[in-house]
């Protein structure tokens, strides 16, 4: 643990150990959306499901990468992922991104994934808001997040037709906001 | 003609409805909604700082969300104005 860093914190006026949860339900939705993600990306096949393939994998990479970033100041503020995965499967900030009945049903997947990513954009939002001028890691790793949850919303949004997304997909590297805290 | 009378609720009866004996209600703009099968409210506890039980008029202004995300839970009833 980080004490003087946590201390800072806590002298700020923020409720650590409230904000230790949020990290954790977060980095659960991570986790889990990754696992999740899995499987719908191997069902995206065919003319319709390949078109939006490499989107969805970018996004499944990007959010392990979230997971692995927001572990190291879950333990700089003195917290710690459960012991069971089972428990940190059940504390996710997300409901599960679970397969449609249909899955040759694109729409229906695509709306899956459009939900699992407002989902997060909500939950980084709200972190970014708590520790704004008061936590200054922990916000700048949520609005790192936040950034890359935004352009996964946009991405998605733009396949269910409601509207461009303003840009184009990752040339090259993944995660071109977050890298800086897995390095 | 069809009359729905909705219950009204006390704030001392809103509380009993925290999500500890399953039953989760929030109040949001005088209405009582039960969002006791929400993914969000488990445990009547939503992103960790609300409780159900409670009425979040003021709360829900600082959300990262618009109170449209109470529309699809059932209205059971209103609170009762405590002024």
């Amino acid at each position: 643990m980080a004490k003087v860093a946590r201390e800072m914190v806590e002298r700020a006026g923020v409720n650590v150990d409230e904000l230790l949860e949020l990290l954790v339900n977060n980095a659960a939705a991570e986790l889990t959306t990754y696992y999740y993600y899995t499987i719908l990306r191997v069902n995206l096949i065919g003319l319709d499901g390949e078109t939006i393939k490499e989107i969805a994998e970018t996004a499944r990479i990007e959010d392990r990468n979230h997971f692995e970033a927001i572990v190291p100041r879950i333990y700089e503020l003195g917290g710690r992922l459960p012991e069971s995965m089972v428990d940190f499967h059940n504390c996710s900030a997300c409901p599960p991104a679970s397969l449609p009945k249909d899955p040759t049903d694109v729409k229906a997947m695509l709306t899956v994934l459009v939900e699992a990513e407002r989902c997060a954009v909500r939950g980084y939002t709200n972190i970014c808001n708590l520790t704004a001028g008061k936590d200054h890691r922990t916000y700048d790793l949520a609005q790192a997040i936040l950034n890359e949850e935004v352009e996964h919303e946009s991405w998605f949004s733009e396949f269910l037709g409601e509207g461009p997304s303003g840009h184009f997909l990752r040339r090259g590297d993944t995660s071109p906001f977050v890298s800086k805290f897995l390095k | 003609m069809a009359c729905s009378i909705k219950k009204v609720f006390t704030k001392e009866e809103l509380k009993k409805h925290d999500g500890s004996n399953g039953s989760a209600y929030v109040a949001f703009g005088g209405k009582v909604y039960d969002v006791s099968q929400s993914f969000h409210w488990r445990k009547g506890i939503h992103q960790v700082m609300h409780h159900a039980g409670c009425d979040l008029t003021e709360a829900l202004g600082r959300a990262p969300h618009g109170s449209d995300m109470l529309d699809k839970f059932p209205v059971v009833g209103e609170l009762m104005d405590s002024d």
